[in-house]
């Protein structure tokens, strides 16, 4: 790869350094927890009972949601609910805890960027992981990205190619697993080459892939099963497409590639930053 | 010319040395400017530079307000003023500097990080503090000697020019980190000069000492400390490749065609616009293949290893192999080395001979000279079968005899995978319709044009302008245009567009058509292409919509109770269209629409109706860039994260706001203290304003206008801006020397003065592309001559407006009018550097020529406004 363009990712100033902004997790995981998804009250009051999470970060994460479900950007209940579990907070460096929920992205250091909620939930989205579809993330950044396919389902893996980001994220998610976010146990990370992909744990039903690259890379393509799709965000952030490729069985046994777009071949309205007062976008953050 | 006795200056007789102390001084403010550029386009955005360096010298326009209002001690503490502000300009330059690489900002944070405005009003803040110093030295030096105002004014002119040729030397051997050392030096001669003339023991002592502190706190302190002399950004290009583990510097050259990095890394892989299919048919992608190259810390651009055979098998998969499929043997023509992938897939592709253009000579010699880079790309340039040729490949083609029976133009800049700011506007000239039209006229009958580019911006922009382009100049080549192009793309990656001079064959349309379904790519064009027209009304009106959606609606819709529908309108929940999902992409859709009306008609309807301007490149317009219409302009502001690659151009409309609104701050402040009382005796005040308004504006247009103009010729950005600033400013200045002998008689040579420049710049906005395209085909040192004549004749007429009124200023004693003069001059020369690229990417840039034609034109009546005396 080229180098680290602008990826999808997360956190706080060093190596494991948690943000303190949460408790001990007091229930133990498990995949079949739904939290409530419709009423903020209750959501916030479970999360703080279930998670030991901070009511402050509950209230922006709620409202975030909404947008977020208003948007579109997640469709099944089980993507609410990976949103929703995921404490994006403990992803962003501590200068940038207030603005944990904007829409839009923000520095992590390293020249990378942790994107926003929405366009990691559209992408997460569009790849539809299963429970048990092993997933590839190429470019971990500040790890929110996989933390947030963690909730989906048991089998992640994920390579950033800058060493000393890897190995801050890499203490993130032991420090959550340690405070009791046990599912980040199916995180598997590692500091290396993306674009060779991760062949000996293939192949793969999903692959995320949030850096710069002037072409799709073939290991990677091979990597994923057929009938697997990948996504790739192409762009400046804030005005990246994502790029959506499919590996299919033709009818002649070949295989095939096809590349689109992921909102089904529709122009649709692109949306600015939104800002977001109680429940309601009122506005952007340019006015 | 004499002075009636009472005007001759008393206190002050400037001799020589003091002569070239402000030559030297005016030389440090511009080298220092230059210099600041440098470190921006270095570390961070180049366009971040432009803006800073534009409203720092809002300085000049600042110290003149002030001095205005307070002249009379000036008047009386000149000495002291211009002493004191001569011995802090060096430690506040290097001071400033070293502050503001403190507080770097990022570009891209700009719009959704509060805190990034105040990052950049700090380093606008920091960077203003030097020129202060450098405009109070130089405003009392006007002062005081404004009675021989044409010779200071010659002294500042001609030091300003020569110093930046001394500047443009200096690139070549000092890195940009420490460029600053360059008005360091000037600086301090300036300042021995000026004190050794006074006799000023003093002042020579804290001269020195201020030097000492100056290196100090360039040199050793960043050393002892380690905060960097200029902080280069985390999302600069070079910032991502010294990050990988294995990274090595292999070589590095700076030089007035920029800072050259070349890193070597395992962790580089190029393939650009690879088709994804090169997974399935191929065992394996070379490794190590490439070198990254990078140009003032953008790119990287890949320098291609020289590969054995088997392992060139992923040619085959890159878009730039299209005309070798058709062609067997063929004599080829490269438009741009660049790291010499499209040179090293040509012989692959079986060329008997490739010459290959470069038009940046840094490059050239990189490949050429350097061992290391020699050994790797196998000598690439000195194979038999390749001649380089040290020129842009445009100007080359326009000129040669010879024919080819390929010529390509493939992704000639590097992947452009990221940009700390936005995309520059730069020109483009060898995608111009003329450059077209010169490469399909270098075609063998029969021979292709191939052109790549980059295709990853939805909606789609740079292709459309490209489709454009490339059929019209085909239009002018003769033949029937519907016959002779084909044109392929891949969603999110490249587009191809091949042109055969004489047509296709219908066995090689089938051909073509056939490697493209191979590849997965999408067909665009290919003669008797059938497009269903249907699509167009929806298209378009859909890709409009996409950026000028309601916002009002979508909050309508958002703050809408849960339940009801929510914004998007019918989006489909995404990951659950397959399907629904129409087997044609939009954009490919939009490219074969474009491709028919292009050449069966009905192209300027369509593209009137499209979201972003897709006009032509010419010559006179060599654009990729404003693709936001200026009607559109007030509708983008709440929704400036989706242009994000069009920062640039909206940010030359930002400065120019910044500038317009401090121009008129700068001239009011003087009003709001002085109308009554320090200009109440003076008569006409608003024609003198309107006057060097007038001056400011139309110098500065002409002089930045013509950089842009020039590179036609020139090739290369930082040599014509070189040129210009050199030619402009010395011939002006000797202009302004030569003025000084028609000074009493200014009433009657003026307006003929005036004429002549009005009447050169709407000559020169008319013909300049034609004369500096015949200028581009001689060999450099005539061309550099050739140039040189070319801007002696209004540049030495223009040297003549500003000290003549000036002088009368003097002469008349309108004293604070003089010193505020100097200031409407300076701040008008603001507006008008930052009016430049907004005219240029309009209107085209003979437009720019034609308004400062308009502003001399209006400095005529103004000028009898100066003239009128103060009432006895």
């Amino acid at each position: 790869m080229k180098r680290r363009d602008f990826m999808v990712g997360a956190l706080a100033a060093s190596a494991g350094a948690a943000t303190g902004a949460s408790a001990k997790v007091s229930t133990p995981y498990d995949f079949n927890t739904m939290p409530p998804l419709d009423d903020r009250e209750a959501f916030i009051e479970w999360a703080k009972t279930n998670r030991g999470e901070d009511e402050r970060f509950l209230s922006e994460r709620w409202s975030r949601y909404r947008a977020v479900v208003a948007n579109k950007d997640v469709a099944t209940d089980r993507d609410k609910r990976a949103f929703l579990m995921t404490p994006r907070e403990e992803f962003v460096l501590k200068k940038n805890l207030r603005r944990a929920y904007d829409h839009a992205f923000l520095d992590i250091d390293y020249g990378v960027t942790i994107s926003g909620p929405h366009i990691v939930s559209r992408m997460t989205t569009v790849i539809d992981v299963k429970q048990g579809d092993k997933v590839l993330e190429i470019g971990t950044g500040s790890g929110y990205q996989s933390a947030y396919l963690a909730n989906l389902t048991d089998k992640v893996w994920t390579i950033e190619i800058i060493k000393p980001l890897a190995e801050r994220t890499r203490g993130i998610y032991d420090a959550l697993i340690a405070k009791g976010y046990t599912e980040y146990k199916a995180i598997a990370s590692r500091a290396s080459d993306g674009y060779y992909g991760w062949e000996e744990a293939g192949p793969f039903d999903k692959i995320i892939v949030t850096c710069g690259i002037d072409h799709v890379p073939p290991p990677l393509l091979q990597q994923l099963t057929t009938g697997g799709v990948m996504v790739i965000p192409v762009g400046p952030p804030g005005a990246q497409r994502v790029l959506k490729v499919r590996k299919e069985e033709a009818p002649d046994k070949s295989i095939q590639v096809t590349r689109s777009d992921i909102y089904g071949g529709r122009i649709v309205p692109f949306v600015p930053f939104t800002k977001l007062e109680g429940d309601a976008i009122k506005g952007t953050h340019n006015k | 010319m004499t002075l009636p006795a009472r005007l001759v200056p008393t206190e002050m007789r400037l001799d020589l040395p003091l002569y070239f102390a402000v030559a030297l001084l005016a030389g440090a403010v511009i080298a220092l400017q230059i210099g600041i550029m440098r470190v921006f386009s270095v570390g961070n955005w180049a366009h971040f530079g432009s803006l800073v360096v534009s409203l720092a010298m809002l300085g000049f326009g600042l110290t003149s307000a002030a001095m205005c209002v307070t002249t009379a001690w000036f008047e009386r503490h000149w000495k002291g003023a211009a002493g004191l502000s001569l011995l802090l300009f060096g430690p506040l330059a290097v001071g400033s500097n070293l502050l503001a690489q403190q507080v770097p900002f990022n570009a891209i944070f700009l719009v959704s990080d509060p805190s990034q405005k105040w990052r950049l009003a700090a380093n606008f803040l920091l960077y203003l503090i030097p020129f202060l110093a450098g405009a109070v030295f130089l405003g009392t030096m006007f002062l005081k000697a404004r009675e021989a105002f044409p010779k200071v004014y010659f002294a500042d002119l001609a030091g300003s020019g020569l110093c930046g040729l001394v500047f443009l030397g200096a690139m070549y051997v000092v890195l940009p980190a420490n460029l600053i050392v360059v008005p360091l030096g000037l600086w301090f001669l300036a300042g021995l000069l000026w004190f050794a003339s006074l006799r000023s023991l003093s002042f020579l002592a804290g001269l020195v000492a201020a030097a000492i502190l100056s290196l100090g706190l360039h040199f050793a302190l960043p050393a002892k400390t380690g905060i960097p002399t200029l902080a280069t950004s985390d999302y600069k290009g070079v910032a991502y490749a010294r990050k990988f583990p294995d990274a090595a510097r292999v070589y590095q050259a700076a030089s007035p065609f920029g800072l050259i990095e070349v890193y070597s890394s395992s962790y580089l892989h190029f393939a650009p616009g690879l088709s994804d299919n090169a997974a399935f048919n191929l065992k394996k992608m070379p490794s190590n293949a490439y070198l990254g190259m990078y140009i003032d810390g953008d790119g990287p651009i890949g320098i291609i290893r020289k590969l054995p055979a088997d392992e060139t098998a992923y040619f085959r998969f890159l878009p730039m192999i299209y005309p070798y499929l058709l062609k067997e043997a063929p004599e080829t023509f490269v438009v741009q080395l660049g790291g010499g992938i499209s040179t090293s897939v040509a012989l692959a592709g079986g060329s008997t001979s490739v010459t290959v253009a470069e038009g940046n000579p840094a490059i050239l010699s990189a490949l050429r000279d350097d061992r290391f880079l020699r050994d790797f790309t196998g000598d690439l340039l000195r194979d038999p079968r390749v001649s380089a040729v040290d020129q842009d490949g445009r100007l080359f083609l326009a000129r040669t005899d010879r024919r080819y029976d390929v010529i390509d133009l493939s992704l000639a800049d590097s992947a452009g995978l990221s940009n700390p700011g936005g995309f520059a506007i730069v020109e483009k000239f060898g995608y111009t319709r003329e450059a077209m039209a010169a490469y399909m006229r270098a075609l063998k009958d029969g021979g292709i044009l191939s052109v790549t580019l980059w295709n990853k911006e939805e909606p789609p922009k740079s292709v459309l302008k490209l489709y454009a382009t490339m059929a019209e100049a085909a239009k002018e080549a003769g033949g029937d245009p519907a016959k002779s192009f084909f044109a392929a793309s891949s969603y999110l990656s490249t587009t191809t567009v091949l042109y055969k001079s004489g047509g296709f064959t219908p066995d090689e349309i089938e051909k073509l058509r056939a490697h493209t379904k191979a590849m997965s790519f999408d067909v665009l064009y290919h003669p008797g292409f059938e497009v269903d027209e249907g699509a167009a009304k929806a298209t378009l009106e859909n890709y409009r919509n996409q950026i000028f959606f309601d916002m009002a609606a979508l909050r309508k819709d958002a703050a809408a109770p849960e339940g009801e529908p929510p914004p998007g309108g019918d989006l489909p929940p995404p990951g659950v269209e397959s399907d629904a999902e129409p087997t044609v992409l939009p954009s490919v859709t939009l490219g074969r629409l474009a491709w028919k009306r292009l050449l069966t008609g009905g192209w300027d309807e369509f593209s009137r109706g499209y979201v972003f301007d897709s006009r032509v490149l010419t010559n006179d317009r060599p654009y990729f860039a404003a693709y936001v219409r200026p009607a559109d302009l007030p509708r983008v502001t709440d929704r400036l994260e989706l242009l994000q690659d069009e920062w640039g151009y909206l940010l030359i409309w930002a400065t120019f706001g910044v500038a317009c609104l401090a121009a008129l701050a700068l001239v009011l402040l003087p009003v709001a203290f002085g109308w009554r009382t320090i200009f109440s005796r003076q008569r006409g005040k608003a024609g003198t304003i309107t006057y060097f308004a007038c001056l400011g504006l139309g110098y500065i247009v002409v002089e930045v206008g013509l950089i842009s103009n020039f590179v036609l010729a020139l090739s290369n950005a930082t040599v014509s801006a070189s040129v210009l600033i050199t030619g402009m400013l010395v011939f002006s200045g000797f202009g302004s020397f030569v003025s000084e002998r028609f000074i009493p008689r200014a009433r009657t040579t003026m307006p003929v003065v005036f004429a002549a420049i009005v009447a050169l710049l709407v000559a020169y906005a008319l013909a300049l592309p034609l004369v500096l395209d015949a200028i581009g085909a001689l060999p450099y040192g005539l061309r550099l001559l050739a140039c040189f004549a070319l801007i002696f004749p209004p540049a030495f007429l223009m040297g003549f407006p500003m000290p003549t009124a000036m002088s009368w200023l003097a002469r008349l004693e309108k004293e604070s009018m003089f010193v505020w003069a100097w200031g409407i001059n300076g701040s008008f020369s603001v507006v008008g550097a930052a009016l430049v690229p907004i005219l240029a990417t309009s209107f085209g840039m003979g437009s720019v020529l034609l308004v400062a034609a308009c502003a001399y034109l209006i400095a005529v009546p103004a000028f009898f406004s100066v003239l009128k005396p103060k009432p006895a």
